[in-house]
């Protein structure tokens, strides 16, 4: 007898928490078929080309290569890491108030979209939450820093 | 009942300690080939060498004289394997840190680019202490050869390779006798972790 009229607010309450889920997914649309497939070829090419170096885990190596998990620089310069990608970084960069000085090596190889996917990958992972990060919008950021010399890997 | 009981713990215990001392005994292999001489056997050995650290100091055969090392092969300019044999190479590190029996050799096979100065910064920013870690450069013919003849790992110039390189990612464990005692992939976890079970293995042997 009791039991039974306990169940039903535990189901109201369970249904509340489960709508409450799943409605910060769809914010971040994360259960959207397109955000899915960015991330997982994004989870591919980051383990390919950036996992070495900021390891699989995002935290980089000592005061060797940068952490992207919880790293001030990504959370503020979206657009650079974008086009750093790409063209690589030479200068001096300071993570988390450490300055790195090893040269970023720029990958020209990769399109648009495969930096989509990359930087949707990174920026879904560890503590960031920022949702699907569209080709049409890297394009317009890569249009940007266009014709930038490509770094390579060894200081000059 | 209770006596099937106590037989079983009994078996169990048998069992256990035949697993245990059998597993003291066991020595480490001999890696290379060996001459037999004799009742003298003479085995594979690390070559002399000299060669400088990230503190201008220089690095010989009697740096590790009655000592266990670690050595292995890499560039700082790698973006290949290296940088995840340098994160496995720390975990050897924090390992045998406080140990006087143990050190560690990390030769550099680019030593047009990595410098004394610059091997000097990178072991720094890893944070790894010089008289413990030494990374070494030299004359680059002689780092390729004691690569491929002492420790049996591959290092050359390579143009069709990204960096130019190409290399093993091998660590090579070197007994007191100047020994290979074994050889495991420096890119993966579980190999790493039977490299940390041989050097408390090898430690043992000198221990008796």
């Amino acid at each position: 007898m009791q039991i039974r009229r306990i169940v039903p607010p535990l189901l109201f309450i369970a249904a509340i928490i489960l709508a409450a889920c799943s409605g910060r997914n769809s914010d971040r649309s994360s259960d959207s078929p397109k955000f899915l497939q960015y991330y997982r070829q994004g989870e591919q090419l980051y383990v390919q080309h950036c996992s070495n170096c900021h390891q699989r885990n995002g935290t980089g190596l000592r005061q060797v290569y940068p952490p992207l998990a919880n790293s001030d620089y990504m959370r503020g310069n979206r657009d650079e890491v974008i086009c750093m990608i790409r063209y690589g970084n030479a200068e001096p960069l300071v993570v988390n108030g450490i300055q790195f000085v090893q040269p970023m090596p720029g990958i020209p190889s990769l399109t648009d979209l495969e930096i989509a996917q990359i930087v949707t990958y990174i920026y879904n992972s560890w503590d960031y939450e920022e949702g699907i990060i569209e080709v049409k919008d890297v394009s317009e950021v890569l249009s940007a820093c266009e014709g930038r010399e490509v770094v390579g890997n060894k200081k000059m | 009942m209770t006596r099937l009981f106590s037989y079983i713990i009994f078996f169990l215990l048998l069992i256990a300690a035949a697993c245990s001392t059998s597993r003291q005994e066991e020595k480490l292999p001999i890696l290379g080939e060996r001459i037999v001489e004799g009742n003298d056997t003479i085995y594979h050995t690390i070559a002399d060498f000299q060669f400088v650290d990230q503190d201008s100091n220089i690095v010989t055969q009697e740096t590790f004289k009655d000592k266990i090392y670690v050595a292995d092969f890499f560039f700082t300019s790698c973006r290949t394997i290296c940088p995840i044999m340098k994160t496995q190479m720390l975990r050897v590190y924090d390992s045998i840190k406080s140990d006087p029996e143990v050190l560690l050799l990390s030769h550099t096979i680019d030593p047009e680019y990595d410098t004394v100065g610059l091997l000097h910064d990178y072991a720094n920013r890893l944070g790894v202490s010089s008289d413990k870690w030494h990374f070494v450069t030299g004359n680059q013919e002689d780092i390729f050869n004691i690569a491929q003849t002492s420790y049996f790992a591959t290092a050359m110039a390579d143009n069709a390779e990204p960096d130019g390189f190409i290399h093993s990612g091998a660590f090579l464990l070197v007994d007191k006798e100047r020994r290979i005692r074994g050889k495991y992939d420096g890119t993966k976890d579980e190999d790493v972790n039977r490299l940390l079970r041989d050097i408390a293995r090898l430690k043992k042997e000198y221990a008796n």
